[in-house]
Formats: structure tokens, sequence, C-alpha cells
């Protein structure tokens, strides 16, 4: 606690825009402080892993953020820091690093999640090359950027892949058609991630690592006054192995397969009132794995204050062999989340959630039913 | 102590920081009249809508509707002008500005707007620069800049 105390008392005093021998650049960051208590749940223990002790509740499949109601409140989950510091070589030149630290990950061990040059062609297109996040859904991309969104953090229901980086090139493109704002973009590129904690822990128990490749996406937003639609479309080739350890062979659990998601988003921020929808689904070749996951929220906001009340669910479908031949059961969650917040001032809001999440996974015991209850503190300063 | 009194004791600290960060914004939610304005000899049209000015201050319209360059330029954050101007410009607080551009900065997808200073610093600073546009108190207003916009 005392790093993420100091980290962020450093990082506040060193914020302005700066220039040095000609070269502009400038420091930005954010933060949250999370606490999350399970409240209730199913008794039962985690099959896939033996990982925890549920009652529990999974907040975070990236990093695997899972809270025990054996732990208590715990604050070590998904609590994070991060900072970006942007160097502008010219006008249409700059190039921008993001480190995250979070005490969850190998106590504090800064990660290097966006590391991308970026050139600004005109006013409508940027090409960039480097690692960024994934724009895969809506919240993608920014999805720890608390400030900028209702919630605690996005359901969990919607945000879960091993992989949420590329390495690779992107363009932008920014501009006005007729009365609509568009923003779109086309990426390519890959990723590989070692020994990731979303097989690692949650599903394999030995290190087992994680390769998207052949990633090619695209994503159109179009905002017209209160409205805004997102439609994305993205393939790759997912492979998933644990390697070979001491007189274990290697295994293969997916072997390089074509894989498509969609997704779509339709959502409304009106003076008082908010909707938050997406629909997403993700297909396998040969396997004929197929996720089908959706969230819905609706809100309203007064001054400060905003509210939010969500509905998420994920699903798999029985398609192939990916579930077992024949299928041995799904694994599906539904979420229910009520979530306030209250900006404190321009840089700080303060959060509340308290989630009723039903497990409907009959293939394995996985995280089972729970209640909980999260509050945080997120800035971005 | 335990995990949950470390969880309360941290979040303590949280809510500490959170207040000593605060500083006067809260007393910014009044709005007053500002005006946006060009340079004198600036090809900018000779009126812009309040919708048109928002477009360009929140990064999505990088030109004036006659094709001419457009660069904003802000008040400091946290001043009564930048919060009246959002205010009057968007309907939005000045929080939701900053989780705007929160979104696009950690995004890479564009940066805000240049801080200009306070009014009077603007007002030298978008004189003195044909494509720049920035909003200060009318009472500024004189020769070596033009009104585009009253905001009420």
């Amino acid at each position: 606690m005392r790093v993420f105390a100091a980290l962020t008392a450093t990082v506040l005093g060193a914020m302005a825009p700066a220039h040095a021998e000609g070269l502009r650049y400038n420091v930005s960051g954010f933060a949250q402080y999370t606490v999350g208590k399970v409240l209730s749940g199913d008794e039962k223990p985690y099959s896939l892993t033996g990982q925890w002790q549920c009652p529990c509740a999974i907040a975070n499949w990236e990093y695997v953020g899972v809270y025990e109601k054996s732990q208590g409140a715990q604050a070590d989950q998904e609590s994070l820091i991060g900072l970006q510091g942007t160097v502008h070589l010219s006008d249409s030149l700059s190039a921008t690093a993001q480190v995250l630290a979070r005490p969850n990950n190998f106590n504090f061990r800064p990660t290097l999640d966006w590391a991308y040059a970026s050139w600004s062609v005109s006013d409508q297109w940027t090409l960039q090359a480097g690692r960024k996040r994934i724009p895969l859904y809506y919240y993608s991309d920014f999805l720890y950027i608390g400030t900028a969104y209702p919630w605690v953090r996005p359901p969990q229901d919607v945000y879960g892949w091993p992989i949420y980086a590329y390495d690779g090139v992107n363009a932008a493109y920014a501009g006005q058609w007729g009365g609509f704002t568009v923003d779109a973009n086309v990426w390519a590129g890959g990723f590989t991630h070692k020994n990731a904690p979303y097989n690692t822990k949650i599903y394999y128990g030995s290190p087992t690592n994680e390769r998207w490749k052949n990633i090619r996406g695209a994503y159109l937003t179009l905002t017209k006054d209160e409205w805004n639609g997102r439609v994305m479309l993205m393939q790759h080739r997912a492979n998933t192995w644990t390697p070979a350890q001491g007189t274990q062979p290697e295994t293969v659990w997916v072997p390089n397969l074509k894989t498509t998601i969609v997704a779509l988003s339709l959502n409304y921020d009106g003076a008082n009132w908010l909707l938050r929808s997406e629909l997403n689904r993700l297909k396998q070749s040969v396997s004929k794995a197929q996720y089908d996951y959706y969230l819905v929220g609706v809100g309203y906001r007064w001054g400060d204050w905003t509210t939010m009340l969500t509905q998420s669910n994920y699903k798999t479908l029985d398609l192939g062999t990916a579930f077992g031949n024949p299928p041995l059961g799904i694994e599906a969650r539904r979420s229910q989340s009520l979530a306030v917040r209250y900006d404190l001032n321009k840089n700080w809001a303060l959060k509340a959630q308290y989630d009723v999440s039903k497990d409907r996974t009959t293939q394995y015991d996985f995280f089972g039913d729970h209640k909980m209850l999260s509050l945080s503190a997120q800035t971005s300063f | 102590m335990n995990r949950f009194e470390r969880g309360c004791r941290g979040m303590v600290w949280a809510l500490s920081a959170s207040a000593a960060l605060a500083g006067p914004t809260g007393a910014l939610a009044q709005s007053g009249e500002l005006v946006a304005v060009v340079a004198a000899n600036s090809k900018a049209p000779p009126k812009l809508s309040a919708d048109e000015l928002g477009a360009i201050f929140m990064g999505t319209a990088k030109s004036f509707p006659n094709g001419e360059r457009a660069v904003p330029i802000d008040q400091k954050s946290g001043t009564r002008p930048y919060a009246s101007f959002y205010q009057l410009s968007s309907g939005k607080t000045e929080a939701q500005i900053k989780a705007y551009w929160a979104r696009i900065l950690f995004t890479g997808k564009g940066q805000p707007p240049q801080d200009g200073g306070d009014s009077a610093a603007v007002k030298k600073l978008v004189a003195a620069n044909p494509n720049m546009v920035g909003y200060i108190e009318p009472a500024l207003v004189d020769g070596s800049v033009r009104v585009i916009t009253e905001l009420k």
C-alpha cells in the first residue's frame, strides 16, 4: 500500500506538459483503489485448479482478480496505478508508453501495456505501430480508466480473454460524415502471453501460454447527438498450450484455430438518462466453440451522481467438440449489478457496486454463485 | 490488523487523498457569460454555433466549417471560465469533460486542447495565431480579437 501511495504522490507533482530541448512531453496517469468483499455464495471447491476457496467472485479475467469470502475485504485484487508518457517529436510524430503496476501482479511488478509510435498523416488519419490494447469491445481499450465509465468495473461476463494487447500496426480515422462523428480503426498484429494468468490460474493449473496470431480487426463507431453505435469484427488464429515440464510432454489445448469475434454496441448519453448495451459473439473453427455474451444497463445521472442498473450474461454453446464429445456441459454466468458513482471533483470518482451473480456452468464446478460489495476510488490525472 | 481493517484504512487513505485533491473546483458550478474569440485577421467564419464550437473543443472537428484549420485553446482547468465554458457549450461538468479526455488520452486517440492560461493569456495567444480559437469574458474583447460565438 505504501508503494501505491508513494507512486501516486510522486507523479501528481509532475503532470503538466513540459518542454526539454525542443521536445514536448506529457506525463499523465490513472489509478484506482478498489476494495471488494464477497458477502455470500456457493460453498464449494474451485474444481479446475484448486486455486481459490469459494464463495468467490471473479472480478478480472485478464490478470485474474478473484475475491474470496474467507479473505474478508480485499484491496489487492483490482487496485492499480498506471502512468503514461508521450514525447512529441514534432506536430505529427509522437511516441507513447504506458506502464501499469498492480499488487496482484507479482507485487506491483510493472507491465508495459502500451508502447507505440504515432504519425498523424492528416486531420482524419493516424498511423500507429507498436503495442496497443485490442479495441475488441466497447470498453476493452480503456478497461482500467475507471473515471471513464459508471461502474467499479465493466461487467466481467463480457470482458474476459487471456490476450488483451497486440504488437502490430493500426490506422485510425476520426472525422465527420454528415451529422455523424466517426471513429474507426483497422489493426493487424499478434501477441504471445507466456504463463497467461487466465490460462494458468483459472483453467489449467500449470503455466500455460496463449498466442493469438494473424490478428486482423476493424471497428466503426458512429455518434450522433446522444446516441452512439459501434460494430467490430476481428479474426485471429488462437493457440493455447502447456509447455513440456520434466517428464510431462507439451500439451496443446487450442491448435491454431481460426477465431472470429463480432461485437455490437449501442449507447445513449442523455442529460440524465444513460443506456449501455453490448452484444458479442466468439466462434472458433474445428472445435466449433462459441461464446455469446451481452450486457445491458440503464443509468440515471443527476449532478455529480450517477447510478446504473446492469445485467450481463455469457454462455458457451454445445456446437462441436470444444466442450467434450459428446458435450459434457456448458460454461455460463448471469449477473446483475447496482452501481453508484459520485464525482468528487474533476479528477476523482468514488464508486460503490453491489453484484449478484449466478453461475450457470454445468461442465465443471466453477466460481459458483456470489453476492459481492465493491468500493472504489478512481482517478485520472 | 486483519484484512478487513486494512481494506477500510486503505479506503480512508484514498478518500482523504481525494478530499485533499478536490481543490477549489467545487465552487465553480455556476455558469457565467463567455464569448469565443479568434484573431482579428482570422479566416474563420463570421459566426459559429455552440455545437460547432463544442465539436472543435471536444476534438471531433479539426477545422472550422469553412475548412480553415481550427486549434482550440483552453483556459486552465479548475478555473471558473473553464467550468462555465463546457457547461455552456456542451452541458457537461468538469468531471465529465475530464472523463471524456481520459478515455481519448489513454487510448492513443488524441490530446485535450492546449492550456492557454487565464483569459488575458488566451486572448494574447489567440490574437497572434489566426487558426486558434479561445474563450474569454466579454469585457476583455478588444480590437485584437473577433467574437464568433456568444455563450449564455
